[in-house]
């Protein structure tokens, strides 16, 4: 069995190098016919396209259904793994690996340099630790590549066993939803796991009989990621004198560290410049990883940076690394902490047209759209869609960061009727905004003098859960009600008015409810008035009463001149009725008007002047 | 050479028998038919000089043009055989493109006069074309005859500007519909506008400009009763010559404005198309036109600051800016230097800078610049951009590549030339596997359609791989050979009996096995091996029965 394993895991390995390299042509078939579908703005996302009840109108909805959709395929491995006896029975032919459950458990339970292997591959670090001892506890010597090996776990997690659903080839949307809060996560890891004295990892180091390259490189490499960032140098040195050299890993983990061990700029600078000419008489060739991690760290350098990572640049083109968009980022984050906002341009040129493909961790669409520069962000969207660029943009999560602040710009810099195309293109079918993207559009919409799209805008904002938003709700509200249009929109307005009234007036159930406002119901009520409905814009004055808010004395006026416009003694007695029982100041003004406009009763005059009387008493 | 002059006469020549069809039905019976091949040979050099696009116009200036053609039909009459013998153009266009190379001045002047010439007859296109140049058009239109032209050009200063200025469109137009005729041809772009020019000169349908190329005797135009458009280098003589190309440095400081015109019309009227690819081209012939002109000045000409000016807006345009600068104005110079030999006629040296004149091949990343203050609209709506301008584009696109990449390095590594040795991929480690893992992590791994899911599924090892093969997954079988499958009686010859029913049976195994194609040669070797054993064991038994015989 544990031979059959070994096998397994070894073909694994040689299938990923076919995927890599010779068998491209697997899928390029599928490549071509993939590049011939365009994405359809109106469909929601293809990983939702099953189930239509399914489709997402929120992020927090996007976000639930793709988790759930990812957790339950993950439940079924979890349960096919855990009972691999039951799903044994092999259909496909040819095999299909992956369709298999994968051996979660141990298998070997003797001692030996297998069980140690086992115990490597499954990621088990404290098992793992424990044979070694057993075995040297027996006596038997360990092959350098299992303890190398060992080292290698031991450092890569810290001495502590991995959190266990933190399978390596799980990329899948819930590791991926969890990413950016991973990388907090890893931050916290940092702080969590810690590289302590004396662990397993240096003891185990200690015992080697022969210490190499390797096992120096693992050491060093573990005790960067975990923060002994001075150890790190101190095993350097040790390293040195034992006359060996060490790898470029070695040098990359030292490089991404020179910046914790020294305090000022130019030292830490010394330090990273020093590593690299050690390097170069070490014969040990960069890669992309040593300059990113010079890049990275330059970025803690101060004002040396700017300069030094031009160089860097230019080191790269001399060595023929082509910069991935990692490197970039790194530039540009060391030119925008000084100010100097034109490198983007200069960036942008050069990565125009290009493809990347993912190289380091930190790769990924540089986000730099906060310069409002709109040119630039067009550039970036550009860039966006050559080849394969679009996976840079990484989850969900970064994708929806990045689309709004695209989208924020484009409401700031752009006409409406640009800011619409993309609209429609966006949204929502790759991004659901957030109030604050709606308000802006709502901005951009009265910049541009486009009020009367506002009731589409308005069925968006319901749509998309966000009709709860009190102050998104009465910017809207303020926004119809602040001009005077053409009775077509009016009447679309107070169309739309009505539908936020009715979200008021329902909204005492499951949902948060909205608190009526003086102001909103003030919007509400004027946008009624002139849309000329007269009927429904005395139900909301009705409803200032039984909400308890005070409609405004710009409000009365409106009210008075449309009830003058349709000459109706009785309402307009109602109205300062009702402006008296508000205690409202201008009452008495209003009833002085009332008297002269309108022809009326005796009654209704006594009414009226004594209406006057009293208010001005009261006063 | 030869090859570039038949390209473009051979369109000439497709042009012509398009023309012939069109004009076939258009045409009223105004045109005998002997003088139609003329008349296509004519319209022909016209439509080259325009391209496709103006075969419209051909059709509106056929109200203008028909006496024209018929006139130089009569003319040559007699001549047809040569104008429509392509071939025979051919080798008479080589000889005067020799002759051209060789600089003499009068070939130079012939040939200028072409340019001219041509420019008349298409003067009433480009009329038709643009009503801004309204006023043009009636002036030419008042002065078909060449002779009196240039009289009323040394007449009034402004009469010539208006006149060059739609030279300059000619001849910018020419160019650029040569650059669609022979696509290819960057690099030799002045050799084209040679070409063209000579098949222009050809193509006013005139043996006499044949024989001129020939012969280079003027004085034999002049008895040959020549066509009043070609009388007129030689009536003129030097002088008109070099009024001539007085006039066309003149067009230097004129261009710009006459471009703006141009600019702003093809801007506001779509109708006009204009190919965006184009649009480089355009510029780059606009600025061979300014070469051609600017090295051609009158001998008065000093070097005005403008025409500094206008010489580094031209060299601006071309690659490497300093030199083709500094190359035009040393011509220039050398120019000044020469021209009071100029004025006394020795025009010798206006070839030799014209032949020497070399247009840069464009760098490919430059397509799409646009010529220097030109404002274009943005599509997006925004309005009118005032764009940077080639210069501002070029200088600083390459100085700020220069910042970026080009400036001064560690100098810590020397890039080894030896290939890297791939000890790396034999075995990966755990922190391999854990960067390509947070790498994966690192990018957007959701599939956006199905094919994508498919190409997941595929990498996965879910799906049978594209294109469909029935073999997959049996690799190794693939290195068995037929034989080993078929032909399995080699595999009794050890530990079964020579003959008897047991070899029988054993026999009829192998045969069906060797027909079972789900089976591989390894299961069949163990299913013969079972038998074998089998039979081993059950020696005894079979023995006894005397069934086994060996």
């Amino acid at each position: 069995i544990p031979k059959k394993k070994t096998s397994s895991y070894q073909f694994d390995i040689v299938t990923n190098n076919n995927h890599s390299c010779s068998d491209r042509s697997k899928w390029a078939v599928l490549q071509a016919l993939a590049s011939t579908v365009n994405r359809d703005p109106t469909a929601p996302h293809y990983m939702f396209q099953d189930d239509p009840y399914l489709t997402p109108r929120t992020s927090a909805e996007f976000k639930l259904y793709s988790l759930s959709q990812e957790s339950g395929r993950m439940a079924a491995n979890h349960i096919v793994n855990k009972n691999p006896k039951f799903f044994q029975k092999d259909f496909a032919e040819p095999h299909i690996p992956c369709l298999m459950p994968e051996t979660m458990e141990l298998c070997i339970e003797e001692v030996s340099e297998a069980a140690l292997l086992e115990r490597i591959m499954l990621r088990k670090v404290k098992a793992a630790v424990d044979m070694y001892d057993q075995l040297l506890q027996a006596g038997t010597t360990v092959s350098p590549d299992a303890s190398n090996d060992l080292l290698d776990l031991i450092c890569l997690y810290g001495d502590r066993d991995p959190v266990q659903d933190d399978k390596p080839e799980a990329e899948d949307v819930q590791e991926e939803g969890r990413r950016r809060k991973g990388r907090l996560r890893r931050a916290s890891d940092l702080v969590r796991i810690v590289w302590r004295e004396n662990n397993n990892a240096e003891r185990i180091f200690n015992l080697l009989p022969e210490r190499d390259t390797r096992a120096y490189s693992a050491l060093i490499r573990g005790m960067v990621k975990y923060g002994a960032h001075v150890k790190a140098f101190n095993t350097y040195t040790d390293m040195l004198n034992n006359r060996l050299t060490a790898d470029v890993h070695t040098f990359n983990a030292l490089i991404s560290a020179a910046p914790e061990v020294r305090e000022r700029y130019t030292e830490k600078w010394d330090l990273i410049v020093d590593l690299l000419n050690q390097m170069n008489e070490q014969k040990v060739k960069p890669n992309l990883l040593t300059f990113n991690a010079l890049l990275k760290a330059l970025r803690r350098c101060g004002s040396l940076a700017r300069a030094q990572s031009l160089h860097t640049l230019s080191e790269m083109k001399a060595m023929g690394i082509a910069p991935s968009l990692a490197s970039f980022d790194h530039v540009l984050g060391i030119f925008y902490k000084a100010g100097q906002t034109d490198i983007l341009q200069e960036v942008m040129t050069e990565v125009a047209g290009r493809t990347f493909v993912a190289q380091d961790p930190d790769d990924g669409m540089p986000v730099c759209l906060d310069t409002k520069d709109i040119e630039a962000a067009y550039k970036v969207h550009d860039l966006l869609r050559v080849g394969e660029n679009w996976r840079m943009l990484g989850d969900s999560f970064q994708q929806s960061i990045y689309y709004g602040r695209m989208f924020n710009l484009l409401c700031m810099m752009e006409h409406i009727d640009v800011v619409l195309k993309w609209y429609k293109e966006l949204i929502p079918s790759l991004y659901y905004p957030n109030p604050q993207g709606m308000r802006d559009l709502l901005q951009a919409l009265d910049t541009d003098n486009r009020l009367d799209m506002i009731p589409q805008i308005w069925k968006d904002i319901r749509r998309m859960g966000h009709d709860n938003k009190s102050d998104l709700v009465d910017e809207l509200l303020s926004l119809m009600a602040r001009d005077k249009h053409s009775p077509e929109i009016q009447e679309s307005f107070a169309v739309c008015a009505l539908d936020v009234k009715s979200l008021y007036e329902q909204g005492q159930g499951a949902r948060m409810a909205l608190e009526w406002t003086a102001t909103a119901m003030t919007n509400i009520t004027s946008v009624l008035l002139a849309a000329q409905k007269k009927q429904q814009a005395w139900d909301m004055l009705k409803l200032f009463k039984t909400k308890n808010r005070v409609p405004s004395e710009e409000l009365m006026e409106e009210f008075l001149a449309s009830i003058k416009s349709s000459n109706d003694p009785q309402h307009a007695m109602e109205l300062v009725q009702i402006s008296a029982s508000f205690c409202l100041p201008s009452t008495p003004k209003l009833a002085e008007r009332v008297l002269q406009a309108f022809e009326l009763s005796e009654e209704q005059k006594t009414i009226l002047s004594e209406l006057e009387v009293s208010t001005e008493v009261s006063e | 050479m030869y090859r570039i002059l038949l390209l473009s006469v051979c369109p000439v020549r497709n042009r012509a028998l398009h023309v012939y069809i069109r004009e076939a039905c258009l045409r009223s019976s105004k045109c005998d038919i002997v003088s139609l091949p003329i008349c296509r040979a004519t319209n022909g050099g016209v439509f080259n000089a325009f391209g496709t696009s103006s075969v419209i116009h051909c059709e509106k200036k056929e109200g203008p043009l028909p006496p024209k053609e018929e006139n130089s039909a009569l003319k040559d009459g007699e001549q047809k055989v040569a104008v429509k013998m392509v071939g025979e153009k051919v080798i008479e266009l080589q000889d005067y493109v020799k002759m051209v190379a060789e600089q003499s001045e009068q070939r130079v002047g012939v040939k200028m006069e072409g340019v001219t010439e041509s420019v008349k007859i298409e003067e009433i296109p480009v009329k038709m074309d643009s009503e801004k140049m309204e006023e043009i058009q009636t002036k030419t239109a008042l002065l078909p005859i060449p002779e009196v032209k240039l009289e009323d050009v040394k007449e009034s200063e402004e009469m010539k500007e208006i006149m060059l200025a739609s030279k300059t469109e000619e001849v910018k137009q020419k160019l650029e519909v040569t650059m669609a005729v022979v696509k290819e041809g960057e690099t030799i772009v002045e050799i084209q506008v040679k070409t063209e020019e000579v098949v222009d000169v050809k193509k006013e349908g005139d043996k006499v400009v044949e024989e001129q190329m020939l012969e280079v005797n003027k004085e034999e135009q002049q008895t040959e009763a020549p066509p009043k458009d070609e009388i007129q280098p030689v009536k003129s003589g030097k002088e008109s010559l070099l009024d001539l190309l007085g006039a066309m440095k003149v067009e230097v400081t004129n261009k710009r404005k006459f471009k703006a015109l141009k600019v702003q019309r093809t801007s506001e009227t779509a109708a006009r198309p204009m190919p965006a690819a184009m649009e480089s081209t355009t510029s780059m012939f606009q600025e061979a036109t300014g070469m051609a002109d600017v090295p051609a000045p009158a001998p008065s000409e000093t070097l005005s600051p403008e025409l500094v000016a206008a010489v580094s807006a031209a060299a601006a345009t071309l690659p490497s800016q300093s030199q083709a600068e500094s190359e035009l104005l040393k011509k220039l110079r050398q120019h000044e230097a020469i021209g009071e030999a100029q004025k006394n006629g020795d025009v010798n040296n206006i070839g030799v800078i014209i032949a020497d004149m070399k247009v840069g091949k464009k760098p490919n990343g430059r397509q799409n610049a646009r010529p220097a203050n030109q404002i274009r609209f943005d599509e997006d709506g925004r309005g009118y951009t005032h764009d940077r301008g080639i210069t501002a584009e070029l200088d600083g696109g390459l100085r700020r590549r220069r910042s970026l990449f080009s400036g001064k390095r560690l100098n810590i590594f020397t890039p080894s030339t030896e290939p890297e040795a791939d000890t790396d991929i034999a075995v990966p480690t755990l922190w391999d596997m854990e960067l390509a893992n947070q790498v994966a992590l690192s990018t957007n791994q959701m599939p956006r359609n199905g094919f994508e899911e498919m190409i997941q599924w595929t990498k996965e090892g879910r799906l049978w791989q594209y294109p469909i093969n029935n073999e997959a997954g049996l690799e190794a079988e693939a290195q068995v050979p037929f034989h080993e499958h078929v032909f399995l009686e080699k595999h009794l010859e050890e530990g079964f009996p020579r003959q008897g029913p047991v070899r029988h049976f054993m026999e009829l195994v192998v045969s069906g096995l060797a027909k079972n194609p789900y089976y591989t040669i390894q299961q069949k070797r163990e299913h013969i091996a079972w038998f074998r054993d089998y039979f081993q064991q059950k020696e005894e038994v079979l023995k006894e029965a005397e069934v086994y015989l060996n």
